[in-house]
């Protein structure tokens, strides 16, 4: 055997004998008690209008539009940013991506060509209100981690249809688990010196989120 | 800073001081203590408000606290089903039983990656097994990436808090530090400046570093997945940016399903730094073609988690989710901050998890270092009764002592001693009490205070005054007052 499979066979031993002394004390998986808030309470509307103060409170950039308008919203958005490089997942609808800009589409792009771009437009798997958080799991037209990373601008484009309000709605909603994941709640903050906090420290120093109502 | 003389305070528990005398120097180093009680008072106002508007806070603990203990009970299975997970997603997973075999592996996988650098996230488990030291004797630089790693890093100072390792640092020590290290002339002493600073000096070492070494907040058995939180984003561009990403874990931080973090999300953003979320969370299975890092390793560490997993009363500790809570509540941490306690785990979580790691052969004045007060079992998210493992480590370290041989050279054995033999019979106890109220009668002042007493009295009297004692015992006041009602 070698060292390692000894380690393995060992700590499992330990581990077998420790809780096998014990009298068995915690409940099994389905009875764990779980009576915390599962739904929101809130009308739908409500709760968008939650997100979009969440993510504000957060400092993000939000603007609301119509589902009609929203490459022009994109545009818009684009132009009112100064920038002209941006990055675009894979599958970004192509109406998203206004003319007139540098678009590096991604497929597979080094880090240090992610780096020369000024900026990112990605869709949203989700978003839930109580805590402004923007979900992604990194499907085509989210794009891998990378571009949602490197860019300083973040522009995410989060259909009112995609807001639940409790974190547990979120999780009812993943169908099966994300291999990926990554939740944004703010941009990137830091408060190490003397609890003052900074935007921006590594990811994205700008988060700008349009939310598109399908809903009304 | 903590032995602000000595310069670099020491965390490893085997070579650190004992409590009290860490905590000595650092009681008279007026800036460090306003440092932490500025901090902790920060967080703790923000946690307060946060928790108070989450109707279902103690509902949330619940399912925390169950949901560890769960996964604790049924460890051994949820461990191999995390390993089958996220082997199957094409991790590779080490099982270290304790630090030096921890170290082994990491430094041979950096080996084989040929690596002369490598970029961390900030990992409490690191500091655990001395990982930095042991890298750099390999020859290979470890840049720490978490703003508060890099002011200790760059200032040669160990963390102090598991959460803001640099609470005890103020803005003009981090403008010092980083005006020497990064030789930027012209720094001025403004967060947003030096976070500025801190982002220049990572930003290249994150695009060309090709190895990365990170900790998990959560291991899902269910999927293999890992999770991290974090707030400035150095997280996550150590989880994507480089070819290898190596992962130290405690064995203990295995949870049973993906949908458990429902829970344990919550609660953690709220109690570790008073916010509905941080601003991110990663979530990553094995190694996924063409994002992120392509070869993937998990290091499971042990070093003396199974043996506390084995007692019933200590059990609990494993629990933690290292969310500092504890601490920032903590009437003792609050006066000391994180150094006194000579290991990487501060706070009333240190008091129990250190001794219990060191298998009680080092640390053990740390479960004495609390008043027993109880903040941190009503702040803690995962409900641990700190205060009673306190008291079972207590009772453990006394038994130790016990079976010293130098016992006999205490006074305080012999007065215990004696004490034992007085409270046999009431004759006894009425003679010493009359022999004592006669011999303190010498001690006290005019004003009915005793401000002086010798030998193991002066432990008292070193910092306190006594009051005299009244002219009527207990005793005889009761036996005066049943004469009276008849
Ligand atoms: S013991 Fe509880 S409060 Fe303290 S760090 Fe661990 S989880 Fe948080």
């Amino acid at each position: 055997m070698t060292a390692a499979s000894t380690s393995r066979t060992q700590i499992l031993d330990r581990i077998r004998s420790a809780t096998k002394i014990l009298p068995q004390s915690a409940c099994a998986y389905a009875d764990l008690p779980r009576s915390y808030v599962r739904k929101g309470a809130q009308s739908h509307l409500a709760q968008v209008e939650l997100m979009i103060e969440r993510l504000r409170e957060y400092d993000a950039d939000v603007i609301e539009c119509k589902a009609q308008d929203l490459p022009a919203t994109i545009a818009a958005q684009l132009a009112s940013s100064g920038r002209h490089t941006f990055v675009a997942p894979e599958g970004l609808p192509a109406e998203w991506m206004a003319a007139g800009y540098d678009w590096k589409i991604d497929h597979g792009m080094e880090n240090a060509e992610v780096e020369l771009t000024e900026g990112v437009v990605t869709a949203a798997f989700a978003g839930v209100a109580d805590s402004g958080t923007i979900v992604l799991h990194h499907s085509s037209s989210e794009g891998r981690r990378v571009i949602s990373l490197l860019p300083d601008w973040h522009l995410c484009i989060l259909r009112a249809s995609q807001v639940v309000e409790t974190l547990p709605e979120y999780f009812d909603l993943c169908k099966q688990a994300p291999d990926l994941a990554t939740y944004i709640s703010g941009p990137s903050a830091t408060a190490d010196i003397e609890m003052t906090r900074i935007k921006g420290v590594h990811g994205p120093r700008f988060l700008n989120v349009i939310v598109v109502r399908d809903d009304s | 800073m903590s032995q602000a003389v000595a310069g670099h305070p020491i965390l490893d528990p085997v070579l650190a001081p004992t409590f009290p005398k860490a905590a000595l120097p650092i009681l008279r180093n007026a800036q460090l203590r306003k440092n932490v009680t500025h901090a902790t008072d920060v967080i703790q106002a923000k946690r307060a408000k946060l928790v108070a508007e989450k109707t279902d806070w103690q509902e949330l603990r619940s399912a925390a606290a169950e949901i560890r203990a769960h996964a604790l009970e049924n460890l051994g299975e949820y461990l191999e089903q995390f390993e089958a997970r996220c082997t199957a997603a094409g991790g590779t997973v080490h099982w270290a039983s304790d630090a030096a075999e921890a170290r082994q592996i990491i430094v041979d996988l950096l080996r084989e990656e040929k690596a002369s650098e490598v970029i961390k996230i900030k990992t409490m488990t690191s500091a655990e097994i001395q990982l930095n030291p042991a890298i750099e004797a390999a020859g290979i630089h470890a840049y720490e990436t978490d703003l508060a790693e890099i002011i200790l890093q760059l200032g040669e100072d160990e963390p102090s808090h598991i959460v803001v390792p640099a609470l005890h640092v103020n803005r003009s020590q981090v403008r010092e530090i980083f005006a020497r290290r990064m030789g930027i002339k012209d720094l001025s002493d403004d967060p947003q400046v030096l976070t500025g600073a801190a982002r220049n000096y990572l930003r290249q070492k994150f695009l060309k570093v090709p190895t990365a070494i990170s900790g998990a907040n959560f291991l899902v058995a269910e999927t293999g997945a890992v999770a991290v939180v974090e707030s400035e984003g150095n997280g996550r561009m150590c989880l994507t940016l480089p070819r290898t990403m190596i992962t130290l874990a405690g064995i203990d931080k295995v949870i049973p399903r993906f949908k458990d973090l429902e829970v344990m999300l919550q609660v953690l953003a709220r109690s570790a730094t008073g916010e509905r979320m941080n601003p991110y969370t990663s979530l990553w299975t094995g190694v996924t073609p063409g994002d992120g890092p392509q070869r993937f390793h998990v290091v499971l560490l042990d070093n003396g988690r199974t043996s506390i997993l084995a007692k019933p009363k200590e059990r609990q500790t494993l629990r933690c989710i290292r969310c500092a809570a504890c601490l920032n509540t903590c009437p003792v941490y609050r006066q000391t901050g994180g150094h006194a306690y000579g290991s990487v785990y501060a706070g009333p979580i240190g008091a129990i998890l250190t001794p219990q790691l060191m298998h009680l052969e080092h640390a053990q004045t740390l479960p004495f270092a609390s008043s027993l007060c109880a903040a941190c079992y009503e702040v803690c998210p995962v409900k641990i009764n700190i205060p009673e493992v306190l008291l079972e480590l207590r009772a453990q370290v006394v038994d130790q002592e016990r079976k010293q041989a130098d016992r006999f050279l205490d006074l305080m054995y012999w007065g215990l001693r004696i004490a034992n033999q007085i409270f046999v019979s009431a004759w006894r106890f009425r003679t010493a009490q009359w022999a004592g109220r006669i011999g303190l009668r010498f001690f006290t002042g005019k004003d009915g205070w005793i401000h002086w007493m010798p030998s193991l009295g002066a432990r008292w009297t070193v910092s306190r005054d006594l009051r005299g004692l009244p002219s009527q015992t207990f005793r005889q006041w009761w036996a005066a007052r049943a004469k009276e009602a008849k």
